[in-house]
């Protein structure tokens, strides 16, 4: 049974419109337990899967502080007692090229529109210089923050035993089903439906041109694993400006089923940390279907999309955000966050977030083999009391030798690593299938022969990851279920994540562990008396 | 009452005349045992001296204790008092963070079952009011189970005790008391859970007792 009923998706700014055609009512296809395709990392950064369009389209740019942005835009909070006219002249003082269009939804800032050729950093810096500027920024660009490879509880879920979810789960077999956990990511695969999408030119990252297959309609499917009555809340898109946040990588739906994959149901599949949450898609980073179809320049996404994607999760409802999501920038952002390199956007949109009682747990980087860049996001949530940097160790409780290390670093959780390990010391969720999707344009990162030539996202199995990004779930999984136990002050859940960690390395808080591995059962139990 | 007036009419009667009327012999003190045993029950609020720590698990550091116990009255003042109380009470495990207590809604039952000796003197000041000092020792046995304790904590430790009050005598046969007793009990808390973060060693805390003594 097909409905067949037309709605256009609006898009707004760059962003071209696709159309939903109809809900699609066949199940998704379950590809099962993927083991055979590894996807080992390689130090490469995610820069180095790319997808190239061929199209106008503004692509990022490099600045002088070495950060990627997001050419063409400036990111501007002037003071509130500015005019409309005295924050034009501002603007038009350090470019003739300028405009202020409406203030985004969700955003506390200007996205100020300058000439594609303007250096954002350079304006930055000038009005940053001025009284009336609170901060000025590039849109820099930020990444997921993840390493897929290939793929249930006893036999492939050794993160959750490593963390003492098992008798966790004893003391709260609710398992936070109060708490809404918004997930910042990719989208999630949290519908079906049948969209229609305009398909341009692309060059695949083995530099093979395919041409554009214009108008194509292309099928979604809900992870059943994940999905259920009630299940998602509030979906956003930032990415194509819409309420409907497919994923069309993987990585949004993957982070998704650690917090709250359902759990105890038939036997299929496998766990999740919170599997009562609610979860609240917010599609802040594009895949790269979403760049060959026109919504954006690149895969990933900007602070612009960032910080407005934690806004509207405060002020929807979410109790806890999870991101997954990091760019590496200076050291001393904390120091002068209103410098190039960093996000003093995001920052005050996670001060936003925390004040209004929101967790926020975010990736602390997988770059460590790349030079150990400071994480900008993390490091923002290291000084924020209610947000929290997250680490990566192995099966082993040993730091994962992709997990960035600093000062920013506060919890460890697992984020796998396959090294000595193969598949089992990796992380299992089920998400899309990316040898019919995402894998399309990045044969060579994914290790495949495309055998389509159009993707389809209605394809999905259980496919093995690592990451930081894979840590991070499980701490904002474990704070949903501390925060359905009534402890809703941000700040006091960080501080008991961090006072019941397993502390590992050397004694105390260090670079690599920060306070250690998380524990889910001493976090959820608290202390008695005498005991 | 009654008897001491009818001993002084007795002694009037037996003194010869001349003495009486220059110098009166003085009161016989009231007929008391040389010793008796007087069984009592009380009930007190006792503040403990682990604020933070009751406050954290029971919402208030001023707890209600019930108990029993022998008083041993020489007729010289001195007495020993043996008593066993119990407080047992349901709160919540809880952590801190910055000073403030947050409770994670896991029930948490502690028993302080202490078994208490104190030596003193009771003051005759009249004849129905007897302030009394004294000091002892108490066995005190602490309790606590949780429903996801790996093990239930369970400890012994002797701890100190000072006393002081006033008894009033409202009958022959029946007296009430008011005391406060200051214990200090080291040993069980202090070196593990919230007590051990909270910095508090000492279970014990100043109680204001009310006792109902049956006897002479």
């Amino acid at each position: 049974m097909v409905l067949l009923f037309w709605v256009h998706i609006n898009g707004q700014g760059v962003n071209p419109a696709r159309i939903f055609l109809y809900p699609y009512t066949l199940s998704a296809i379950d590809r099962g337990l993927a083991t055979d395709v590894i996807r080992a990392p390689t130090g490469l950064s995610p820069a180095g899967r790319q997808v190239r369009v061929t199209s106008t389209a503004p692509l990022d740019r490099t600045g002088r502080s070495g950060n990627h942005y997001i050419a063409g835009r400036l990111i501007v909070k002037f003071r509130d007692e500015m005019s409309a006219a005295s924050r034009l002249a501002a603007v038009a003082a350090v470019s003739s090229n300028s405009s202020i269009p409406d203030r985004p939804s969700y955003a506390n800032f200007d996205v100020v529109r300058i000439g594609p050729t303007e250096d954002p950093e350079v304006m930055a810096a000038s009005l940053r210089s001025r009284p009336d500027v609170e901060y000025a920024q590039a849109a820099y660009r930020v990444r997921a923050r993840m390493v897929p490879t290939d793929q249930f509880y006893q036999r492939y879920q050794w993160n959750m035993p490593l963390i003492d979810l098992e008798r966790a789960w004893d003391i709260q077999p609710a398992a936070a089903s109060s708490i809404v956990v918004a997930v910042l990511d990719t989208g999630i695969a949290y519908k079906s439906a049948m969209f229609r999408f305009d398909a341009r030119s692309f060059t695949d990252d083995a530099g093979i041109v395919h041409n554009a297959l214009g108008t194509i309609d292309v099928p979604f499917a809900a992870a059943d694993d994940l999905s259920g009555p009630g299940r998602f809340v509030a979906p956003h898109d930032f990415i194509w400006n819409d309420d409907s946040p497919l994923d069309l990588d993987g990585h949004g739906t993957h982070v998704s089923g650690t917090i709250g994959q359902l759990t105890n149901n038939s036997g299929y599949g496998t766990a999740g940390v919170a599997f009562n949450v609610k979860i609240m898609p917010v599609k802040v980073l594009a895949g790269d279907w979403d760049v060959v179809f026109g919504a954006a320049p690149d895969v990933g996404g900007s602070d612009e999309d960032v910080a407005r994607g934690i806004r509207y999760a405060a002020d929807n409802g979410a109790n806890i955000i999870n991101m997954s999501i990091g760019q590496s920038g200076p050291a001393n952002c904390g120091v002068n966050p209103n410098q190039d390199g960093c996000a003093p956007a995001v920052e005050d949109a996670i001060k936003y977030a925390v004040a209004k009682g929101v967790f926020v747990a975010v990736a602390g980087g997988n770059d460590f083999q790349n030079g150990n860049p400071t994480e900008v996001l993390a490091e923002i949530a290291s000084r924020v009391p209610g947000a929290v940097s997250v680490a990566a160790v192995d099966r082993l409780k040993n730091r994962a030798y992709y997990s960035g290390t600093g000062s920013w670093v506060e919890l460890a959780a697992p984020g796998g690593s396959q090294r000595g390990f193969g598949i089992d010391g990796l992380i299992l969720q089920q998400t899309l299938d990316g040898t019919v999707g995402a894998c399309l344009v990045t044969p060579v990162a994914c290790g495949i022969a495309p055998s389509l030539d159009r993707p389809r996202f209605d394809q999905l199995g259980f496919f093995f990851y690592a990451g930081t990004s894979m840590a991070a779930p499980h701490v904002a999984g474990v704070a949903a279920m501390l925060m359905q136990q009534g402890i809703r002050n941000p700040a006091a859940i960080e501080a008991a994540l961090e006072r019941f960690a397993t502390d590992l390395g050397p004694a105390g808080r260090d670079n690599s562990f920060g306070f250690g591995l998380v524990e889910a059962r001493n976090t959820l139990r608290g202390l008695g008396l005498a005991q | 009452m009654k008897t001491a007036i009818v001993a002084l009419v007795c002694a009037a009667a037996t003194t010869s005349s001349a003495f009486a009327q220059v110098r009166p012999p003085p009161p016989r003190p009231i007929d008391v045992p040389g010793i008796s045993l007087r069984p009592f029950v009380f009930v007190a609020e006792e503040s403990f001296s682990a604020r933070q720590t009751f406050n954290a698990v029971f919402g208030r550091s001023y707890q209600p204790l019930w108990g029993g116990g022998l008083n041993v009255a020489l007729k010289n003042g001195f007495y020993l008092d043996v008593s066993a109380l119990r407080f047992k009470k349901t709160g919540q495990r809880a952590f801190f963070f910055e000073e403030q207590a947050y409770g994670l809604q896991i029930p948490l039952t502690v028993t302080v079952t202490p078994l208490e000796v104190t030596a003193g003197r009771r003051f005759n000041v009249t004849s129905q009011l007897r302030p009394y000092v004294g000091a002892g020792l108490g066995a005190y046995h602490y309790q606590e189970t949780s429903p996801f304790d790996d093990a239930p904590f369970d400890k012994r430790h002797v701890g100190y005790l000072v006393v002081g009050g006033v008894e009033i005598r409202v009958s022959r046969w029946f007296a009430v008391s008011a005391d406060a007793q200051y214990g200090y009990v080291a040993g069980i808390i202090g070196s593990g859970g919230i007590s051990k973060d909270a910095g508090e060693t000492n279970l014990g805390g100043t109680a204001g007792r009310f006792r109902v003594i049956i006897g002479r």
